[in-house]
């Protein structure tokens, strides 16, 4: 739930990644943090395994400055893709303004991206919140891979996109796309809070 | 030392109990890691890393609590050489808070975890039925996102 002090101008809004594992979640917080002036960010924190792979989560803190006379901070999160990691995926989600899934456009990875997806939706239903009501986009990540390894950007939208959510081509590890997810995602968790949803506020 | 409060009535249970715990750090966060209210923190964005792992070790203690068949764990503490936490849940009418408390060689683990139980109950006391939150934002901020998204990665 965002969170809203009219005292002080100030929006804070969480925005979690989720998506199979190595999907590049962790790669687009860290390019995002790799671009982003060190006045406008926090320290990146990486809850990750010995060998990088992510344990609870990522979190990284942004500043994005006044919007409509709001200052307005984000809280990146990251889920960890593994599946016997459900546990903590779902503790991360707990009061998520937005989520922004990341698949990974490998055909041979397309069983992992439903059944993530659907993973979402079940932890989402369980602290009681219907997932239509949640601002969501969708990321086709690693488009930059050779053509005849991965799903084109349409073929994604016909296999997981049945809500017509925005989606976007991206190579994370490039910094494709990551720009143009987070503006969406963004504005898709600022619009529901210009249209009064109800909330924390003091 | 800063204190600093998003929600009002978090302020004067707040600075009542830094006075008389001595503690260094406080940070008063729902369980999903937004943060009410703070003191000693300069950085807002320092701040937020923090009350996100503190929120992270309560979610995840709650949940290993369940796993073993333990309505809730209680208070979490950890001793260092130069500081220790206190980290604990505090039950509201609007839901959980969480508390996590930095203190030095200046006051002691007895002190903070007296004073905490007293904080607790004045935050009780102090907060408000819950409320409906109207329109945020003029209905034209999406060019203003755009701005800051695109100075945020200098384009």
């Amino acid at each position: 739930m965002s969170l809203v002090n009219f005292t002080t101008r100030e929006i804070t809004c969480k925005i979690v990644y989720y998506g199979p594992g190595r999907s590049g979640k962790t790669t687009n917080l860290q390019y995002i943090y790799d671009q982003v002036p060190d006045d406008r960010r926090g320290r990146m924190v990486s809850l990750a395994t010995q060998t990088d792979r992510t344990l609870f989560f990522d979190f990284l803190p942004l500043d994005l400055g006044s919007i409509s006379g709001f200052t307005t901070k984000f809280q990146l999160y990251t889920v960890p893709g593994q599946v016997y990691y459900n546990a903590t995926r779902k503790l991360v989600l707990q009061g998520a303004d937005g989520v922004v899934f990341v698949a990974d456009s490998q055909a041979r990875q397309l069983d992992e991206n439903i059944e993530s997806l659907q993973n979402l939706h079940q932890n989402i239903l369980e602290y009681g919140v219907d997932i239509r009501t949640v601002p969501m986009v969708l990321q086709w990540n690693k488009q930059d891979l050779p053509r005849d390894l991965i799903l084109a950007p349409e073929e994604l939208d016909d296999a997981l996109n049945f809500r017509a959510l925005p989606a976007y081509a991206a190579d994370a590890l490039h910094g494709n796309g990551v720009f143009e997810t987070l503006k969406a995602i963004s504005a898709e968790v600022l619009r529901k809070l210009s249209q009064g949803a109800t909330g924390r506020q003091g | 030392m800063t204190t600093t409060v998003v929600e009002p009535w978090t302020k004067r249970p707040l600075t009542g109990y830094v006075a008389q715990s001595s503690a260094r750090l406080v940070v008063v966060m729902t369980p999903a890691g937004q943060v009410l209210a703070q003191h000693g923190f300069a950085r807002a964005v320092d701040l937020m890393g923090v009350a996100a792992l503190g929120a992270a070790i309560i979610a995840s203690s709650g949940a290993l609590a369940d796993l073993v068949g333990e309505a809730t764990f209680g208070a979490l503490f950890h001793a260092g050489q130069r500081h220790g936490i206190h980290l604990a849940a505090c039950h509201m009418p609007r839901g959980s808070l969480v508390i996590l408390t930095v203190f030095g060689r200046e006051t002691s683990i007895g002190l903070v975890e007296f004073f905490f139980d007293e904080f607790a109950a004045a935050l009780r006391a102090a907060a408000p039925a819950d409320r409906e939150r109207g329109p945020v934002l003029a209905e034209n901020f999406e060019a203003e996102l755009g701005q800051s998204l695109a100075s945020l990665f200098g384009r």
